[in-house]
This record gives C-alpha cells, structure tokens and sequence, in this order.
C-alpha cells in the first residue's frame, strides 16, 4: 500500500483548543464480517469515518493466466471459483465466449438446461446475500433461514451435476449432464416451498424497523454516481436504473421468457440507499422463480450438447461476452491466436466496481455502516481478486 | 441472613467465637452457595441460549456432551481453563488482568439482594433495588478497563461504546422503578414483593397502564444494560469480533462471558420483583419449608422465562447503530417514562389503593394480547406448513 | 420530527417487532433442518447421495484401456499415468496409474472422456488422514495388462459387471447424439 496515500493520524485542533487525534483502523484481511478476504483502512474520527480504503489482492488465483495453460475446455472448473457463490453464470459466460469464437450453436434443451441452472444459481447467490446482510446488521435467524433454503437448491443442483459448489455443468457447446428422471418435479415441488418463505423472511427482517433504520439513507448512491462507478446488477438497479442484461443484451432463450426487473423506488428512506438495493435482491428473486417455473414447464426434447472437437481449436479473433451474474453484469473477455490455448482471457465482475466506490461512499458514515454497505453492495471477495 | 447468624451464634454453634468472626463465616459460606447457584445458572443457561437459537434458526443446537448437551457449558469451561493466557504485550498489565473481576465483583454484589422466597435473601437491604442499580454500575467500569487495557483500538471502541450505553440506558431504567415506588413506598425488595399478591391481577404489570407501560420500559431498558441484542453493539460479533473482550482468552474470557449470562438472570429478576409478583404463591400448606420451596420455584420459574424472552429477542432482531442507541434512549425512553411516571403519580393521588376494575381490564388486555399472539405464529405455521413438525428433543 | 412521525415510529417499532417474534416462536415447532451426520443419520450418508455424485475418484483397472484420455483432460495434471506398448505382444503395459487427491478438483472433466467408464467419481467423500502421501492413490500394484474391449459384449464374469457399472456411468453424460 502506498504509505504516502495513508496521512496516519492527522491531527487537528477542536474549537476549544483540545487536541483529537484521526484513529487508523485496520478492518484486515480475517474479520467475521467481510465478505471474504478484503481489507479496509479505515480513518475514523471516533464513531464517524472519514475515509475507507480498500486494499485487495488477499484472494488473487491467476485464474485469468491459468487460461492461458489449461486451453478451453480444461478452464471450466476454473471459472466456478470465479464467483464461487453463484457458479452457474461463470461457467455460461465461458462457453458463450468459447462458442462465439468458434460459431457454435447451443441446441434448445441446452440453453433451457443452461437458464434453468443459471436461475437456480441466482436464488442461491441472493439467498446468501440477503442471509449475510442480515447477519452482519445482527440478526442472525435470517442467515441460517437463507442457508437453509440455499442447501435445498444445492440438493437439486447435486442430483443435476453431481456438485454443490463448484458445479463445473456447462461445457462448450450445451451442458455436460441432461436432467435426471423426476427432476422438474422436484424442481417445482422446491418452489412451491420456497415461495411463501420469501415472504415469511420479508416479515422477519425486510420489514422490522430496525433493520429498516440500519439501512435506510445509509450509502446513497445517485443515478448518475451508479452509471459513472461503472457499478452493475442489483446495485445499479438499486440506484433506479433499469437495465438488465437478459433485458437489454438479452443471451441465450430468455427473450422467450416473460419476467420483470426490479427497480429501487426509495420506498423507505432515499433512491438509491442500501435498503434499495437490499430489496432490489428479495424482488430479484421473486423473479427467478417466475423464470425458472416458465423454463420448468416449457423444456423441449433434444440433446443438450453440441459436438465440439476433444481439442478445440478456435479461429484467431477477440471477443466480448456479457452475461447477467448475480452480481451484474460479468463480461468475459477472450483473445484466441488460433490455438488450443487462449492467448489471454479477461473477466469483468460487480464486485471490482463495487469496492472502487467505498472510499467514495464511505465518508461521513460510521464504521457501523461501512459493515452493512459491504453487504448490501454485495461483494465477493473471489470476484474482487480472481 | 442476619437473623440466621444470630439464631447460630444464640444456638451455641458457633459458640466460643467472637461475634463479627461469626458473621464472617456465615457470610462468607452464603458467599459460596450463591457463587456455586450462579455459575450453574450461568452455565445453564448458555447452554439453553444456544438451544433455543438453534430451534430458533431450523437448526439443533448443542446435543451431545450429556444428556441432551446440558452439561456443554462445563466442557466449555474446563477448556477456557486449560487454553493459553494470553496477556498482549503492550497492554496494561494490572489493568488487564483486574478488569473481569471487576466485573464479576460488579455482578455479583447484585444477588445479595435478589429474594428467592419469603426470607430467603441474604440481606434485604430497605435500599434494595437502588443498591442493586448501583453495584451493577461496577460492570461498566470493569469493560471499560478491559476496552482500554487490551491496546487494541477496536477494544476501545467497543468498551467506550458499552460505558454510553449503560450509563444512558440507567435512566429509563431507574424512572420506570419510580414508576413502581410510587406503588410501594418501599425500596426493598421483600416490601415491593409483599405488596404485591400472587394472581396475576394483584401484580404491579397489570395495576394501571402506566406500570404495564413501566415494565416494557424498564425490560429494554435493562436488555441495553446487560448488553444484549438489540443493544450488544460493544460486542457485536461482525464488526468488532468481541468488542471489549477480543484480546481476551481463557478464563478471563470465560469471567466476561459468565457476567453477561448470569447478568441476565439478574434482569430477570428485577422484572419478576417489580412487575410480576416476585415469590407470591397461594397459601397451600402452613408448612414454611414447602411454601418456601414453592416461591423459590416460582421465583425461578418466573425469572427464567424473562431470561427465555430475552434470549428469543437476540435471535429475532438486528443491532441497534449506536447513534440509534442513543437517540432511542435519550428521545423515546427517558420522555415517555417521564409522560408515565406523571401518569403513574396522577394515579395514585386518585386510587390510592389501586382499582380492581382496572386491574382486572389490564389483565383482560394481556391475555387478549397473548391470544393475539398465537393465533399470529398459528398463520405462520399454516403458511409453512410442509415442514411443521413437534420434536422438542431431536 | 413531529408528533405524527414520533407515534408513527413507535408503532412501527412495536409491530415490527410484534411480527417477527410472532415468527421465530413458530420456529419452535418446526421440524429442525440438521443432519445430525455422522451418527444419528438413518442411512449413510454416503448412499443418499445421487449417482452422479462427484466424490473422490476411483479407478478400475480392470477396464482400464490405457489411453490416456483422463489425463490428457485432466486441467490440473493430477493425473500420472505410465503406459507403453510392449513391442512383442503388442499389448498395452500400465506401470504406474497415480491419482493425487490433494490436487484433484473433483471437476469430472477425466470421467468424461474415459471409454468404458474406468476413472469415475465415487459417492466417497470421507478421505481425510494424517500425511500428504497417503493422499496420492496409487492404482497400479503391479504392472497390468490394460483392458481391450471386445468387439461384441464383454463376456468375462469377472469384468462384465464393472464394465456394465462404468457404461452405466458413462451413460449420464450427455452427448451430441441425444434425442430425449
């Protein structure tokens, strides 16, 4: 870290002649509350922040190098520990890109097998999201109510690929495995469930007045600020700027789908506070279901894998990929020189842009906010570092 | 207590001493009861704490060590005992390593006044509940010698942050025991029980609706002084680690977290003392010993379900920030317990002798309230209703 | 703050909290979620988990082809296999079959292209011990003569049932060629 950067200690003289001194704290690498591994300088003035630095780097892989030795195919592992909390979207993001390069086409059941994964990823990705918030306000019932919820859909997606975390169940061309016998009932059965107990979970922390006043008009983040940070996804949406990649770049079969994308309204305190985003997340997932139960009833019959060379080769070129991950919008940038090895691969995430705009936001809040502005911006350490 | 030291030193049994080397003896074998009654309290009850989160969050909380894991807190223990004693190196050594007996000379000085029964206090001060807000006030010192020793500055803030917050929340705390004085005339906690009967309409929570206000005052109130959720922001686990207590390790840990355990029990039975009718139990027998086994029950029965309250209200709700903290206390507690005390006083100049009607129409509300309140967790239920199954013991 | 917002903040305040008690105390007779692993479950674990599980890898050397498939796809090279063709019988040799589960990622991405469903991933997930070596799995005791698949169906008692067990597990990737 740049020492010079750091002022340590500033000194300044109260109106009464008293001497105060700034605090730095060090909110570092091991905390219970962060998301992950990041670290924060914090300059306080007693309770009141002055400035939050971040400092990132902790969980740097070289995953984006280790493309350039595994070659396409052996990357799609990889791609899970992009974004471990929800690792659907990574591995889709990679095949899109793969199969642009080389003008492969997905067959239909693959791309419904490929929505219905990467919704079912997005409900667990918020599930821990909206858990993690609640526990880092303090209340710690939601959090083990979400990951109870989120261990259903491990169970689903364990039947479907065999994994938990780390599914590694696309590969170029469609997915690796097709749905098991009795899975969309399954399916359906799990949300029927889940539906009523995202509103059961609104009544016990959404809507309790503390939780309310711990977020409302904390971390305001303006229209203009959101699009100018370069911020995406349930952030960006928070701020009151509708755009959503599946909407306005749309990908894969969801233009076939029929959802809505939430907005921030400012219900309880200002447009763009944390408690906008927050919501954002619960309506989020409220439309997942509605995607994933349109995509349950209308799978079609085919093979859900294209025939793709054992050694893929793809035609020299660049290309840019979006996807819409559950933390915006992931873009996978990828650079072939025509052999079975990428000559460089680069993964835009949320989270990167995420972590820039805590130091901005971070001035006049209390070091108390600075926890629930973490969560509520949603940030993933993997994302962050890669 | 004292009539027992006298009654001993009149029987002859300990004939032969001198008068005060009597007292010291009773005393300090008293001493050594409550200190063993509290640390099994304490222990128990974090151990019923962690069950009851555990049902709490769909999940089973600790159920091996023992029969159903209730005797968890006495492995806890011994291995608090056996770890390492960390002091850091630049800490205040004689800060540091006083400061959790502070704290429990803090804690502990409160249960010579808490009545079990009908005599069964170890000395019923006509002071009584003051001298118990006061002593408890010792705690305060004990964390923050604790924040300010460990050289850490998130310790720091932590303590500094747990010394506003008791020190504000005693004021509501202590008007809302005006509010019951008013009732009693008396500071002690024996009077304030005797004054009191043992069904539910003759206790001070249903006499007019300014005590019935004075108890929720007085129950956030002292939740804010025992550092709890929604007030544990000096200890709150996702910023700070342990507040205070984090460069703490081993039995000193282990003397802070009693503290806060047994500390609960205390509020439980200020509440049961001033609101809910203390020890009353109907005359059954005219055997001494069997009633006072009765109101020792009944005291404990009621204390611990404030304790159980207490410990469901952590698991439900977040943290207060701490400016929300002070803005509760110093903009909504202290007015509203001041409009209740005037209320309260108004009251009495009007009935001195309490009104049956409203007595019996406070108690009517609460037992509306309390349906109100089932029939809630019954549509809860029902909405959930693929996973609802009775297992207490799982 | 005037006195409407002032009494609407308590009474928030006391309904909010009023309902989320009201649910937490019907969480006091619901049915807990845990897994009381690994004593108290009714079956293993190990057998409630879907066949397509991707636990610790296992090889069958009795129908292993030695053709390095799994460990030319294996993206992490965990894979060491020691295979030659003896010039005289024209036989492939496996000498040495090492699996470092220390390294594994559990991707599948070996399984997949494995032809008779030799390398395949077990519902065994339980393989923690004290020493890295022991983590390395070394298959090959002796060296083998690798499987040849016959042109029709495997009629050897001993290995048809394993080669049916891999095909079967080969069976649950998808391929081009599925039209269900």
């Amino acid at each position: 870290m740049n020492a010079d950067a750091i002022d340590l200690d500033v000194r300044r003289e109260t109106s009464r002649g008293l001497e105060t001194e700034e605090m730095t704290l060090n909110m570092g690498p091991q905390h219970p509350s962060t998301h992950g591994v990041l670290r924060f300088v914090v300059k306080a003035d007693g309770e009141v922040m002055r400035r939050a630095i971040p400092d990132i780097g902790y969980l740097h892989r070289s995953i984006e190098k280790i493309a350039e030795k595994v070659g396409y195919h052996g990357f799609m592992p990889y791609t899970d520990r992009v974004d471990y909390v929800s690792a659907m979207q990574c591995n889709q993001g990679w095949a899109m890109a793969c199969e642009k390069l080389a003008g492969i086409e997905v067959p239909r059941k693959g791309e419904y097998c490929r929505v219905i994964a990467c919704e079912f990823g997005r409900l667990a990705s918020h599930l821990l999201s909206v858990g993690a918030t609640g526990m880092d306000i303090g209340a710690v019932t939601p959090f083990t109510h979400a990951i109870r919820e989120r261990e259903y859909i491990n169970d689903i997606l364990e039947e479907l690929c065999g994994a938990r975390l780390t599914f590694n169940y696309m590969r170029i061309g469609g997915c690796a495995w097709d749905l098991p016998p009795g899975f969309v009932g399954r399916a359906v059965k799990f949300l029927d469930r889940f539906e009523p107990l995202i509103d059961e979970y609104n009544e016990l922390i959404s809507f309790n007045k503390i939780y309310v006043e711990r977020l409302a008009n904390v971390a305001v983040v303006s229209r203009e600020m959101a699009i100018a940070w370069n911020l995406v996804g349930p952030n960006l949406r928070g701020s009151g700027v509708k755009y959503d990649v599946r909407k306005d770049a749309p990908y894969s079969v969801y233009p076939e789908f029929e959802f809505d994308v939430p907005v921030g309204t400012g219900e309880r305190g200002t447009l763009g506070d944390s408690y906008d985003r927050y919501m954002v997340r619960m309506r989020e997932m409220e439309e997942s279901c509605k995607i994933l139960r349109q995509a349950l009833a209308g799978v079609p019959e085919g093979p859900v894998v294209a025939k793709v060379a054992r050694m893929f080769k793809p035609p020299a070129g660049e290309v840019y990929v979006r996807v819409e991950a559950s933390r915006g919008d992931m873009g996978w940038f990828v650079v072939s020189d025509g052999s079975a090895f990428p000559y460089r691969v680069h993964i835009r995430t949320g989270s990167f842009a995420a972590m820039a705009i805590i130091e901005e936001l971070s001035k006049g809040l209390m070091i108390a906010d600075l926890v629930a502005v973490i969560a509520t911006l949603d940030i993933v350490a993997p994302e962050v570092d890669r | 207590m004292q009539q027992l030291a006298d009654y001993l030193l009149a029987e002859g049994f300990l004939s032969g001493l001198p008068k005060s080397v009597g007292y010291v003896l009773v005393v300090a074998f008293f001493a050594f009861v409550l200190l063993n009654f509290i640390m099994l309290v304490a222990g128990v009850t974090s151990w019923l704490e962690r069950r009851v989160w555990a049902r709490i969050q769909s999940r089973v909380g600790p159920n091996r060590v023992g029969p159903q894991g209730v005797i968890q807190w006495l492995a806890d223990g011994i291995k608090s005992v056996l770890k390492e004693d960390i002091v850091p190196e630049a800490a205040d050594k004689p800060l540091f390593k006083g400061a959790p007996y502070l704290a429990m000379i803090g804690f502990f000085g409160a249960w010579a006044c808490v009545p079990f029964g009908d005599g069964l206090i170890v000395a019923d001060l006509n002071v009584g509940v003051l001298y118990i807000t006061a002593v408890t006030g010792l705690v305060v010192v004990g964390i923050l010698m604790a924040g300010w020793s460990s050289n850490n500055k998130w310790a720091l803030l932590g303590g500094i942050r747990s010394a506003a917050q008791i020190v504000s929340y005693e004021i509501p705390a202590a008007i809302a025991i005006n509010t019951v004085i008013l009732l009693t005339g008396t500071l002690s906690m024996q009077g304030i029980i005797k004054a009191q009967g043992w069904a539910p309409w003759n206790w001070f929570l249903f006499d007019n609706p300014f005590t019935f206000v004075a108890f929720f005052i007085f129950f956030v109130a002292l939740l804010a002084e025992g550092n709890r959720t929604p007030f544990d922001l000096p200890e709150a686990e996702s910023e700070l680690v342990a507040g205070a207590f984090t460069e703490y390790s081993g039995l000193r840990s282990l003397l802070f977290f009693l503290v806060e355990w047994g500390n609960l029990y205390i509020i439980g039975a200020l509440c049961t003392t001033l609101f809910l009718g203390g020890w009353q139990v109907p005359a059954f027998t005219d055997n001494a010993f069997v009633q006072g086994v009765l109101q020792m029950i009944t005291f404990f029965l009621k204390s611990y379900f404030l304790v159980f309250v207490a410990m469901w209200i952590r698991a439900t709700l977040p943290r207060v920030r701490v400016d929300q903290l002070m803005s509760l206390c110093w903009k909504y507690l202290v007015p509203i317990a001041f409009v209740n005390l005037l209320g309260a006083m108004l009251w009495v100049v009007a009935f001195p002798h309490g009104n049956i009607v409203m007595r019996l129409a406070m108690f009517g509300f609460g037992v509306v309230v309390t349906i109100y309140f089932f029939s809630r967790v019954a549509s809860h239920l029902r909405r959930a209703r693929p996973e609802m199954t009775w297992n207490p013991i799982s | 703050m005037g006195l409407g917002a002032y009494v609407t903040n308590i009474r928030q305040t006391i309904g909010t909290i009023f309902e989320g008690m009201a649910i937490t105390a019907s969480h006091f007779v619901r049915k807990p979620f845990t897994i009381q692993y690994p004593d108290r479950t009714d079956i293993r674990v190990q057998d409630s988990l879907p066949f397509r599980y991707r636990g610790i890898l296992d090889v069958d050397l009795e129908i292993c082809t030695g053709c390095l498939a799994c460990e030319r796809a294996c993206p992490i090279d965990c894979i060491v296999i020691d295979a030659v063709k003896d010039k005289t019988t024209k036989e492939m040799i496996l000498k040495r079959f090492d699996i470092d589960l220390a390294k594994c990622m559990y991707c599948g991405l070996c399984s997949e292209p494995c032809p008779t469903g030799s390398i395949h991933h077990t519902p065994e997930f339980e393989g923690a011990d004290y020493s890295l070596e022991s983590l390395v799995r070394r298959y090959v005791k002796a060296p083998v003569v690798a499987y040849k698949p016959p042109k029709g169906a495997e009629t050897d008692p001993d290995v048809a049932p394993i080669l049916a067990r891999g095909l079967r597990y080969l069976d649950e990737f998808a391929s081009p060629g599925d039209a269900k």
